[in-house]
Formats: structure tokens, sequence, C-alpha cells
């Protein structure tokens, strides 16, 4: 494998360089007052935290529909964060041209919730300390299925030596490196995180599923920071899934319903299904979620299930085509009931 | 919303299981339901008046009409709704016979059902939007696809009736099958002959174009403006035209499938195609043994070929009725598993070459063993019950239809489909033989199911016919339930445009959202169930429809 | 013949218009029986079953759902019944993870196979049934 060694010095060095030019932007991770949060820097990088112990929101959040001419926009966020981005490039909300992503191996993170100021901001140090409290690690980092720096333009992994390198996955990550000022040698060791964790199919029920939601106040944050809800107007808008006002009263009218709020049961099980293919599993949901509802278990589980049935992993190859959208003549022939 | 509710009796069709009485009354007090009648025919003439007067009277905005299936009458009460002053997409059918009255014997539990039925369709129509029909010029062309007997006689009506005719055959030459027969039954004439009375007919005319060495390349469009792409010989042509008659007609069984038949390894076995290059090349002995083997390729499950073809026990009498001119003191033998000599004249010809001294034996061959000397064929004979062996000279089969090698990718240029068996399907089988599931292509001769000479010819004329009387109004109305897009929540993800099939919809750059291109989209409604946001929608299955329908179903009574 | 405290199950099939509707038609005009909770909605294709309206028909007091369309292969509109397979099958898979399978299904019904059609939908009304009666004997 022929990549870079590096060093968080380099790295900035990259950065600056890239940022010369104009409409160029990065996007990593900074220090606010306090935490190490998302940062943008548009003409010239000073602190950058490659590695971040809180997960406060994901990273390609808001990148929707994205069209800026000549603008590149250079990605140092976590494997989640670039395989939410790799699903929106897919889902045409961002120009392929204008994004260059590259992961960063991930320790892991607490939520920011939970955050207090003292947690390390070295790989290691982050490690040791997540492993030693293994009860703050946020449940989706720990069923994190790739926390490798395995997809995007490049990747920056940490080998077992302790070393950092990074290693480019297309042309645009090639131009990266490139403004690395270090020769490309060829990486023999070892990395220090190995594949994740292979879980058994989510399975629960609906007694599980109603107590669980039983706190849901229907406020849609949940929706609103999922990185792969780009919809610009939600189906939910409108009354025929979540009907509101004189659609609501004549529904309670109709069918005699006593829950309300309305709808969550249908809410969560068409949001669950439309993000089946794409959601990587990143747990925004379950951190803007005001009543600490784990929908992280089920939006995370079902998917993983749901893109296991068309073998297909959401952000693992910008080729790939989502499921829902093709169709192979001889598959699926037990499908009939 | 001004909804009249129409409940029909059918006489006693629905009357009989369903409380037709109580619906009519319990609707009466739904609000937004301004009328509610339950009538014995509401399609009859007063029935139809009853409706008109309500519409005109009450102002009604939405009928919905309870009667049978939404397929009977759709275009009766659609002109009956602009008759009336209203679109006449503010009609909403539902089927309480087909799917209620006919299917339940409990009278509270269907009337319990048409209830809901009713109530859903009202809740669907109350999201109704008008929808207009848009007329277009249809194009006074054809085309026809095969020139065979068929497609043959289905070019020369259309042209004798001025309509402008692309002929195209995937042959050199024209006359499909027809021009290798020998003798055509029962007039028993040449088929060249018939062929070149056709084709010297056509080319009298002078709005026929013909092409042979040609196949479609490509094809899009709807009724009255089908875009064609003809690869000619290597040259590639378009034109424009605005129905099609598919005339591609068959392939002859090719018994090679079935080694056990030796058929291409010994000479001795030939079949009925093949003889009519005549029996002299075969050097038979003057008193010759011969064996005719029926339904080869035929009625046989083992090869996925279940269907009779129809044609094949007259070519066998025809075969055997040749072989005792030619050699009189023959011996003759066919082996059958039913005679079926269906066409006119046909069970009487049977009946003169049993005079003549064939024999007729029920039985399929099982075994043919060719030796030096002769072709040995055992069977069981299932009239007698009895093991035979026999030595023939010459063994005959009787070959069957099978579907024209290319028809599956035609059919899916075309975009109509195909039965079990790889033939064409018909609309319906009993109601609209010569039509396709789509609008302007018909269907005619072999290429819908085995059909002999006469049959085809009727058929190819019956599909121009038929076709003439849409090209002729000159206009049509194209079925609005086509997809559209909201622009403004629309969020340019272009899932629908990668899931599409007809590829009906584009991106458009500069805004960035998609739209539909409204002369190719099919109207399936996959976009629609794509589109996380619902932001593209089929006209006429919007999601408040159906999602109301659904409520509608489930309500508490 | 049914026992009066016995609950019936309600069930909401979606048919295409080209299959399974047209068996359902023939179905009707044969005089077969099926039992009176099973309703249909007509769709112009299967692949027009947005799977948000079985999970809305799920939770809004259906007991059991199908889609049902052409064979594989012979669908009007060319493939949209593949669509629908993969569509499906996922939502049934989801149905799986939360231990309700048997909820939906998914039918290859074509416009000539009405008996299948009663065949299918009787099974599927009947496995309902005694799912919903479960435990309620004695």
């Amino acid at each position: 494998m022929q990549g870079k060694r590096i060093d968080n010095e380099k790295i900035k060095a990259a950065l600056n360089r890239f940022l010369e030019k104009q409409n160029h932007i990065a996007l990593g991770f900074g220090k606010n007052s306090i935490f190490i949060t998302h940062k943008i820097y548009r003409d010239h990088v000073d602190d950058l935290f490659l590695f971040n112990p809180y997960f406060s929101i994901n990273g390609a959040t808001f990148f929707y529909r994205v069209f800026g001419k000549d603008i590149k926009a250079l990605m140092l966020l976590r494997p989640c964060e670039i395989r939410a981005m790799v699903e929106l490039i897919k889902l045409n909300q961002i120009d392929p041209e204008t994004a260059i992503m590259v992961s960063v191996d991930c320790p892991g993170a607490i939520s920011l919730k939970k955050a207090n100021a003292d947690m390390p901001h070295d790989f290691f140090e982050i490690k040791q300390a997540l492993d030693k409290n293994n009860r703050e690690l946020r449940w989706a980092c720990r069923f994190c299925r790739e926390k490798r720096a395995v997809v995007g333009d490049a990747g920056i992994r940490i080998a077992e030596d302790r070393s950092m390198w990074i290693f480019p996955y297309s042309d645009k990550g090639n131009e990266f490196l490139g403004l690395i000022d270090e020769e490309t040698i060829e990486f023999t060791g070892k990395f220090i995180l190995s594949e994740g964790v292979k879980t058994e199919p989510f399975t629960t029920d609906m007694a599980t599923f109603n107590s669980d939601f039983s706190k849901c106040i229907l406020c849609k944050n949940c929706r609103d920071m999922c990185p792969v809800c780009y919809c610009v107007d939600c189906l939910f808008a409108g009354d025929e899934y979540l009907p509101k006002g004189d659609a609501l009263i004549n529904k309670m009218l109709r069918t005699g319903t006593e829950i309300f709020p309305y709808g969550k049961e249908i809410f969560h099980m068409i949001r669950m299904y439309h993000v089946s293919q794409t959601c990587v599993g990143c747990g925004a949901c379950e951190e803007a979620c005001p009543q600490e509802i784990p929908l992280t278990k089920y939006f995370k589980g079902i998917s993983e299930r749901l893109q296991n049935l068309f073998s297909y992993m959401s952000g693992r190859d910008i080729k790939e085509v989502i499921p829902y959208l093709t169709i192979k003549e001889d598959e699926l022939n037990d499908a009939e009931d | 919303m001004r909804a009249g509710i129409f409940i029909c009796h059918c006489g006693h069709n629905i009357k009989h299981t369903v409380d037709v009485r109580y619906l009519s009354e319990y609707f009466k007090k739904i609000p937004g339901v301004v009328v509610s009648i339950d009538y014995a025919f509401v399609c009859s003439e007063p029935g139809q008046d009853i409706i008109k007067e309500s519409i005109e009277n009450q102002k009604l905005d939405r009928v919905v009409i309870a009667s049978c299936t939404p397929s009977l009458h759709g275009d009766l009460f659609r002109d009956l709704l602009k008759k009336s002053g209203t679109n006449p997409f503010y009609l909403k059918r539902v089927s309480i016979r087909e799917h209620c009255s006919w299917v339940g014997d409990d009278i509270e539990a269907n009337t319990e059902k048409a209830k809901r039925l009713i109530l859903s369709g009202l809740y669907a129509a109350s999201h109704y939007i008008p929808l207009e029909e848009k007329m277009v010029e249809v194009n006074k062309s054809a085309l026809v696809i095969g020139g065979g007997v068929s497609g043959l006689s289905a070019a020369l009506f259309l042209a004798r009736m001025g309509i402008k005719v692309y002929l195209i055959e995937r042959e050199k030459e024209l006359g499909g099958h027809v021009r290798l027969l020998n003798k055509v039954w029962p007039s028993m004439r040449n088929g060249k002959e018939i062929i070149r009375e056709l084709i010297d007919e056509i080319e009298r005319l002078d709005n026929v174009e013909i092409y042979t060495d040609t196949i479609i390349t490509n094809f899009e469009g709807f009724f009255g403006n089908y875009q064609v792409t003809i690869n000619n010989n290597g040259q590639e042509r378009k034109f424009i035209v605005g129905g099609v008659v598919v005339a591609t007609g068959f392939t002859p069984f090719d018994p090679s499938i079935k080694p056990e038949l030796h058929y291409k390894k010994d000479k001795r076995i030939v079949t009925t195609l093949d003889l009519e290059k005549g029996i002299e090349y075969l050097e038979l002995p003057k008193k010759p043994r011969v064996a005719i083997l029926h339904c080869i390729g035929s009625r046989d499950e083992t090869i996925g070929r279940s269907y009779c073809s129809r044609i094949c026990c007259i070519n066998s009498l025809k075969t055997a009725e040749e072989i005792k001119q030619r050699y009189p003191d023959s011996f003759v033998e066919s082996f059958y598993m039913d005679v079926r000599a269906h066409p006119r004249g046909g069970e009487e010809y049977f009946e003169s070459l049993q005079e003549k001294g064939v024999l007729f034996t029920r039985g399929n061959v099982a075994e043919i063993i060719p030796t030096d000397k002769n072709i040995i064929i055992r069977g069981e004979d299932t009239l007698l019950g009895e093991v035979y062996e026999k030595e023939f000279d010459l063994v005959v089969l009787s070959i069957g239809m099978s579907t024209a090698f290319d028809s599956r990718a035609l059919g899916q240029l075309l975009k109509i489909s195909l039965d079990k068996d790889g033939f064409f399907l018909e609309a319906h089988i009993k109601l609209r033989p010569f039509d396709t599931a789509v609008k302007g292509i018909f269907i005619a001769g072999s290429c819908s199911g085995p059909k002999d000479t006469e049959e085809s010819i009727n058929h190819g004329r019956a599909s121009a016919l038929k076709l003439f009387g849409m090209l002729n109004l000159g206009y049509a109305f194209v079925e609005p339930f086509i997809s559209y897009v909201d622009p403004k929540r629309c969020s340019g993800c272009r899932q629908c445009e990668e899931a599409c099939i007809a590829k009906a919809i584009k991106f458009d750059e500069k805004l960035r959202v998609v739209k539909v291109e409204e002369a190719a989209c099919m109207g399936c409604g996959l976009c629609n169930a794509t589109c996380p946001s619902s932001a593209i929608s089929l006209k006429g299955y919007f999601d408040s429809f159906i999602a109301d329908e659904i409520s509608g179903l489930l309500e508490i009574a | 013949m049914t026992d009066k405290t016995e609950k019936a199950p309600e069930v909401v099939g979606f048919a295409c218009s080209y299959c399974t509707f047209k068996a359902s038609e023939m179905a009707g005009s044969l005089r077969m029986k099926y039992p009176e909770k099973v309703r249909v909605i007509q769709v112009p294709c299967s692949s027009r079953v947005d799977p948000a309206f079985v999970i809305k028909a799920i939770f809004e007091g259906a007991d059991g759902v199908f889609v049902s369309g052409c064979h594989p292969g012979d669908c009007h509109f060319i493939r949209g019944n593949y669509f629908t397979r993969r569509k499906m099958a996922a939502l049934k898979e989801m149905f799986k993870a939360f231990s309700m399978e048997g909820k939906v299904k998914l039918f290859w019904i074509s416009a000539a196979e009405a008996r299948k059609f009663i065949e299918k939908i009787t099974n599927f009304y009947n496995e309902l049934r005694e799912e919903k009666n479960a435990g309620k004997k004695n």
C-alpha cells in the first residue's frame, strides 16, 4: 500500500497550501472556547485537531444542494461523516468535484451531551480514556461498522507503531497528497484499527419499540439532524401521514385514535425505511433527541439489516448505486410469498 | 366539496347481497355528500340522466359511482361527466360488484365492505384535481412489422384506405413462411403465387414503402406519434408513424432440440416443411413405407410448448395425401394424439384420407431407431393398449410453431407483453383480440399464437381495420395519468431519474430540479414511490389519494 | 361457520391494474368467494406502491397488507415489478426485524390467475386470523 508518512504539522502545512487558492475552504475539527468541534478554515489553519473526542452533529449535515462553481471544500472528518458525504454525492446534493473527502481513523467519541472539558485529543489518549471507562463511549461508536479511514478520497490511518499515514483512494485524493511535502513510500506495517464489530441482525418487537418511543414528542429533531435526510420538503410536512389541523381532528373523529401526538410509529417507521439504504449509523439522530430515545439502535440496526440484503454498505464507494434505484432480473427469487 | 354518490343495483347482481338502500341513506349523512342515490342500472340511459341532472342541478364537483369494476363503462361515465359540464377526472369508480357483491355471500358483511369501499372512494375523490386530456394529432401513417401473409394483408388494407404504410421485413424477401409452401390447403394453390398476388397489388399503390433486410433499432413515442428508427441493410432511417401492426410470425419448430428424433442426423427423417420442396429428392423406393409423426414441438411440456400449434394436423394430412398421390402403392401411417382438423372442411379431408388408405394410429412414438435398412419406430397404441414396433423408409415430423426468435426483444422495444408461451399477448382474449395493451399497437397473424394461412390473413386485415379506425379520426386523447414534478419540493437528488424505466425524467441543470417528458412517461408511478418526499407525483394516483383510500378502508364505522 | 366472538383481521391489498386487479375482477366474474375483510386498492403498477403506504396501513389498523403485481418479467411497464420486489423484500426484512413477519406479503398474480388470487389471499387471511385469535380459545 503506497502512502505518505505524516504528522499533524505536515497536514497543517498541506492545508495551508491548499487554502492559498481562492474559493478553497477546509472543514475539520478545531476548538471553540471549551470543546473541540467542527471548524471552517477559510484562509489559514492554526489549530487543527485530527481527532475529536466529542460527537455533536454529523459534519455532512447541511451539505445539501452545494453546487458552487469552482469551489473546493476539503474535509478532514470521521469515517461516518465522510460516508454520509459519499451518500449525499450519490444523491446529487454535492458536486463530486467540490468535495475532497479525507477520512481520519476514529478512536470513538463520547456524546457532547455528556461531555466534560478534560477529554484528551490525541488518538491514543482518547482511545485509552474510552477503553478505561467504557460506559461513556456512544452506543453508535461502540457498534461502529467502520472506524477505519478507508472511505472517501484519502484516508489518514494510524499504524501500530503510532506513526500516522495518509493513503490516496482516488484522483482527488492523489491531488491532495501532492500538497504534502513527503515522499510516497510503501507501507508494510499493521494498522491499529481492525475491522468493525460484526453484530447479529437487529431484532426487536413492537412492545419494545412502543416503550422506547413512548417518550417521543414528535419534534422531528432526529430528522433535521440526520445527514442523509436531505429533502427540501419532508413527506411529513403534508397531511397524508401526519395529519394536522382539520385533517387531524377528522382522523380522531373517524378512527377514534387516543394517541397524541398522533403518528409516532408511522413517522419513525417511514423515516427508517427512507434512510434504510443511506443511513451510516453515526447516531446524530440520538444526539439530537431531547427525550434520549435510543434511536441509533433502531435506525442503525434496521439499515444494516436492509443493506445486507443487497450486499450494500452506505458510503463505501461512490460508484455503488443505491439498491432501490437499480435491479437485477435474477435475484430475490424467494421474495414472493 | 359537493359530492354525489350513485350506487348501482346492477339489477339483482349487487342488490342481492348488498343493502343498497341502507348505503344510500348512510352516505346522505356524510359531510360533503350532496346527493346519494341508489338506482337499478346506473349505466342505463335513465340512470345516466339521473347523474347528469344531479350534476347540473346540484353543481356536483365529485362523482362517486359504486357499480361494476372500473374497467367496464369507464369511457361512458367519463363522457357523461364531460357532457354534464364537469371535468371527467372528478369521477371515482368504486367496484362493489366484482370486488364485493359477487365474492361474498353474507349481506351484513358485504354491506359493511361496500360502505368502506365507497367511503375510501369518497375520501380519495375529495383530493381529486381536474386533469386535462390532451388532444394530439394523429399521423395517418402506419408501420407494419413483418412481410408475411398477415403483414402483407394488413399493409394492403391500410394502403388501400389511404394510409401511408411502412412495411419492414427482416428477411431479404417478402412472403414469410407461406412463400415456402408448395401447396396451401385447402385451395392447394402455390404459396409463392398467393404472395406474388399480394405483393403485386401492394406495389401498384404508391403509398407503401417496403424495406426488406431491415430491423427496428429504436421505438419511442405514443399513439399518433411513434418515432421509429430502422436499420435497413446497414443504413439507418427514421420515420414517424401513427400506429403499428406487429406481424412477425413464427419460427418453425426445430426438431433437433429433441435429439431422440434423430433429425438432421438421418436423411430419411424429414419435417413437413422440408417436404414442401418436393418428395422426389428423397429417392424413395416404389412402394415406400412412410410414418407421419404428429405434435412435434406441440403439446409437449418437456420442452415448454404445451400449446397446440393448430396447423400441423392439416399439414400431416396434406403430406399423407401427397405421398399417396405420388406413390399410390405406398403405406402411410400417421401417429397422433388427437387429430384436430378444425378448419372448415378439415374433418371431411381427414375422412377422405382414411378412405384413401392412410392408417391412423393413436399413440405417440416413443422411440426412433434408424438402421441401415430402414427406420424402426416403437410406441404404444393407446386405443388398443398394445406396444407396436414398425419399420419405415421415411419418417415425416409434423412440426409445430415456435415463437419468432426475436419476439422477446421486439416486445421489450415496443413495450408489449408476451404470454407464457412467448407469443404476443392480446389486450383481452375475447373482447380485444387484436389490440395489445399499448394504444395503437396491434398484433396480427401467428405472432400472437399459432394460426393457419386463412386465419392469418383475416387477423391481419382485422388489425389493420381497427388501426385504420383509430388513425382515420386524425386526433386522439392522451391519458393524463403521467408524472409531474412540484419544482418547489424537488431536492434534485435524481433518484427518480435513475430509476425511471422509460427514461422520461430529465434533470434541469439550471434549476437543479427534475422535469418529466410527458410524451415519454408511461405512467407507472415508480418515480412517485421512489421519491422520499413525493415531490414527483403520478397524476390520478397522488399520495394523498391512496393514503386517504387506506384510511377509508380501515376506519371504524 | 365463523364464530361471532372471533376477531376478524383487516386486510388491505394493493393490486396492479394490469395483472392482479384483472385477476380480482375475474375472480368476481367467476363468483369465487373470499373473506369480506379483504379489500383491494387499485394502483397502475405495483411499483407505484410506496412502502410508506404499507407502513401507514399497518399502523392504522390493518392486520395484514399484501402487494401484488405481475410475474417478474411480465410487467406492463417492463421492469416496474423488479423494483417492487427490491422494495418489498427490504420492507419485509424490516418488519421481520420488528417480529412482525407475515404481516406484509408480496404476490405475483397474473391476469389469468384468478384461482391463485383467491388461494393466496384466503391463506393470508386465515394465517392472520389464527394469529389474531391465538390463545383466545378455551
